[in-house]
């Protein structure tokens, strides 16, 4: 009987073995060609292998991350990049509940752009690497979307460098190197990055609230030291003064050793926070037991503040401003966001994006978040890009020339890119206020436009990266101070 | 031994393997050659480490990734000229690499001389220190890691082509294999055996033991050093992540699967990890049953827990079993006079507790 029962066993390890093995030939045997298939890279240096699809169609790649910290966001970009070559390439959803079973039909200017897979990633550079390696050596992607966070953006950047003929518009990684140090002349950002989401931050606390003084507490990672480093560049431009940086680890739970190291309430006229995810709350429930409690008005961080703190923090957050995101709160409705939110719903019933709990949810609630509209926007580049050129991506340098020449008409604002094809994007700040019935939501105040990522030369490729001495404080010209468009009642007053 | 003595069936289908590696870049495709095949070789080399440190001196070293990962922070630094990452030094690819040996060996030299006096679950729980504290070491000395990873890393002008790199991992991997195959015969082999079966009977014979075992951790420090090498050119970065608690697990894991008193079992066990990474969703209905690539984790803890349940030395104890059965009733007839040899359950006796 357990002779059986092994024996029984064994061969269902053998099988297993078998059936993956043939699933590892069979993606392979198409493309066998004579030579040395392995040495079809050598040809041109690092250059990939050609795909192994036919035609001159898009072979697309979608990055996402279905585990790690940003797991739960893995329905909502596939569908962002779903829901532009819907509306702009006639693509057809496979399901009316999930953006992950891909879609059918899309085509631009009688080029079809296929979806050949979607990679995903664990929010290290290592594990995104093979997965764009997959998508791009063994599946013949041509065009890639996506990533989705800071360290990986830097890292398909460079890998996109070392492959030319590989086209990739970033999803929503904010890191800042990945445009403005790599360089990588197929890589383009139709987005602002982490520094860029603070612009006009610093400007509006020091002229308007009489800031002169801040203490920074940041991640102790790139994302975190780039928010902080465009609120620094930002706030220092105008004359204020940054007396501390604060910088825990990525991944702490016990936050109190690190508020230790900021000053009192008394000592600075405010703090800027840049600490993300599950740590935002953490860090000011150790704030509030080591330094007393919360004013709101002294308070102001990154797209981390949002108005679910108060669930934790109680009404006494609100007051604090916050810096921008890909797209503006939910207060400013103009007729194209509706539009844009419209077609969403129209594109599923329903949508498990992170925001709902991973349940499913009208398909807008996701829309109107950074992450979902990241990847809309890169879509969108990638529909307009093929109508410029009729559709035909055989000439790649004519291709990639059309790419950094667009200017999409987005529903959260025109984005056209700089030399280094990064977004020059218009940032939209908020602050938690009290609504009537005693809630605590978040109002847009201000929008700041065309704010790019050099900070008035404060940032450059010659220039270290973001970190935690850099940049320094110190005064300058800053091309948007005293440009920001007021928001009132969620109506721009321009 | 004789030329004759060498030419057991195990030999002879190990050289078929060594020659189907050879001629494969003729026979699959660039990927499989490129990605799944060199990533092999990389972690097959470097598990082939833990099971050299497990089987001769029955020390679980959790610590070999961390080497792994020194080799390949040391080669960035020293071999990248410019950029905001690293120490940026700047020299000759080929200086890069010997600097990176030689850090390498001397941390292993250094860490495995702490380790000595340790065996079983506190050797174990030591090298998990090492790993956890060479994580942190370059995640908060951004000097040397970055800051956020080295990345950008070009390999040698000689490996350019990526199918040079999967022969230099092929070489390396024979070489290795060979090597520490051999080592077992040697006068410091059958030492550092002696060490880990009765190492208070080897010190009384007046053997130093601490040192049979430093220079065991040393010697596997080397060649992992050479797979950190090989996978940071195969990777062109690497950042503190990449040598997290994580990936370390998993270095382990490959060890188990393949079957820790086995060399070759590391190669399989790499051959199993990268196969299921790469190749599980792409099953028909795989999805259908839940087994997306976000469970990729759970799968490949299912196949260990059952190589754990079926075979506790790994693919290589379910293979050898196989062949047993099958030789079994040939050999049976032969040996009904003298008796067949007594069974051996080595992974008992290496394993089996801590000792002195």
């Amino acid at each position: 009987m357990s002779r059986l029962r092994r024996r029984t066993a064994l061969a269902l390890c053998a099988v297993t073995g078998l059936a993956l093995l043939a699933a590892g030939c069979g993606g392979g045997d198409e493309d066998d060609s004579a030579g040395l298939p392995a040495d079809q890279e050598t040809a041109a240096g690092e250059v990939s292998a050609p795909p192994p699809g036919d035609g001159d169609g898009v072979r697309l790649g979608i990055l996402g991350q279905c585990e790690g910290p940003f797991g739960g966001f893995h329905e909502d970009v596939v569908a962002g990049t779903t829901l532009a070559l819907a509306r702009f390439a006639g693509a057809t959803p496979n399901s009316s509940t999930s953006a992950l079973e891909g879609f059918t039909g899309a085509e631009v200017a009688g080029t079809p752009i296929e979806l050949v897979g979607i990679g995903c990633g664990d929010d290290t550079a290592d594990r995104i690497l093979q997965e764009v390696r997959r998508l791009v050596e063994q599946l013949g992607a041509n065009v890639i979307i996506g990533p989705l966070s800071g360290d990986e953006g830097i890292a398909i950047a460079e890998y996109a460098k070392a492959n030319p003929e590989l086209t990739v518009f970033a999803g929503i990684s904010g890191s800042q190197e990945q445009t403005l140090q790599v360089q990588a002349p197929n890589y383009f950002r139709f987005y602002g990055d982490g520094a860029i989401w603070s612009a006009g931050l610093g400007d509006l606390l020091h002229n308007q609230e009489g800031w002169e003084t801040v203490a920074i507490i940041a991640d102790d990672y790139s994302f975190g030291h780039t928010s902080a480093a465009g609120f620094v560049a930002d706030f220092c431009a105008v004359g204020g003064e940054v007396t501390h940086r604060v910088f825990p680890p990525l991944g702490t739970t016990d936050y109190s050793s690190y508020i230790a190291q900021l000053p009192n309430p008394d000592e600075v006229d405010g703090y800027f926070w840049a600490v993300g995810g599950t740590g935002t709350q953490a860090a000011l429930e150790a704030f509030v037991n080591g330094k007393g409690d919360l004013t709101g008005d002294q308070h102001a961080g990154n797209l981390f503040f949002n108005p679910d703190l108060a669930q934790a923090l109680g009404t006494d957050i609100a007051g604090a401003y916050v810096g921008g995101f890909a797209t503006l709160p939910g207060d400013v409705r103009t007729p194209k966001i509706e539009e844009y939110l419209a077609a969403a719903d129209e594109t599923w019933e329903t949508i498990p994006g992170s925001l709902s709990g991973n349940e499913p949810a009208a398909p807008s609630v996701a829309a109107a978040f950074g992450f979902f509209y990241g990847y809309y926007t890169a879509g969108v580049a990638l529909a307009e890009a093929l109508e410029a050129v009729g559709g035909d991506i055989s000439d790649l340098d004519a291709f990639h020339a059309a790419v950094s020449g667009l200017t999409l008409d987005l529903p959260y604002g025109d984005i056209s890119l700089d030399e280094n094809r990064s977004g020059i994007v218009d940032v939209g700040l908020s602050r938690l206020a009290l609504d009537e019935s005693g809630e605590v939501v978040q109002e847009t105040v201000a929008i700041v436009p065309g704010v790019d990522q050099t900070f008035g030369g404060t940032f450059s490729p010659d220039t270290p990266s973001p970190g935690r001495d850099f940049p320094a404080c110190e005064e300058r010209d800053l091309p948007w101070v005293g440009n920001a468009i007021p928001v009132v009642d969620g109506v721009p007053q321009s | 031994m004789t030329v004759r003595g060498q030419l057991t069936r195990r030999n002879l289908v190990l050289a078929a393997v060594v020659v189907v590696l050879l001629a494969l870049p003729s026979l699959a495709t660039a990927f499989f050659v490129n990605f799944v095949m060199t990533q092999t070789l990389i972690l097959g080399l470097a598990a082939a480490t833990i099971v050299f440190l497990a089987k001769y001196a029955g020390m679980t070293s959790l610590a070999q990734f961390l080497l792994f990962g020194v080799a390949g922070f040391m080669f960035g630094n020293a071999a990248l000229e410019a950029g905001a990452r690293g120490l940026n030094l700047g020299w000759d690819a080929w200086a890069a690499v010997g600097f990176a040996i030689v850090v390498t060996t001397v941390v292993a030299f250094v860490l495995g001389a702490i380790a000595s006096r340790t065996t079983g679950i506190y050797f174990l729980m030591l090298t998990l220190v090492y790993a956890v504290i060479g994580y942190f070491v370059f995640a908060q000395i951004v000097e040397i890691s970055g800051p956020g990873g080295i990345t950008s890393i070009q390999r040698p002008e000689l490996l350019g082509p990526p199918v040079r790199l999967y022969y230099a991992g092929l070489l390396l991997s024979v070489l290795a294999y060979l090597g520490f195959r051999s080592l077992g015969r040697t006068a410091f082999g059958l030492a550092l055996q002696g060490v880990r079966d009765d190492p208070i009977r080897m010190a009384s014979l007046g053997f130093n033991v601490a040192l049979h075992r430093t220079l065991a951790f040393t010697l596997a420090g080397f060649v992992v050093g050479l797979g950190g090498l090989l996978n940071v050119w195969w990777n062109g970065q690497i950042d503190p992540a990449s040598i997290s608690i994580g990936p370390t697990l998993i270095l382990l894991i490959i060890a188990v699967i393949g079957g820790i008193s086995s060399f070759e079992g590391a190669w399989l066990g790499a051959f199993v990890y990268v196969l299921v990474f790469t190749y599980l969703r792409d099953l028909p209905l795989i999805d259908r049953i839940g087994i997306t690539e976000a469970r990729f984790n759970t799968v490949i803890g299912v196949i260990v827990l059952a190589i754990m349940v079926l075979s506790p030395e790994g693919l290589t104890g379910i293979i050898h079993r196989l062949r047993g059965r099958l030789e079994r009733p040939a050999a049976a007839a032969a040996d009904t006079s003298t008796g067949g040899p007594l069974p051996l359950r080595k992974t008992e006796k290496e394993f089996g507790g801590t000792r002195p």
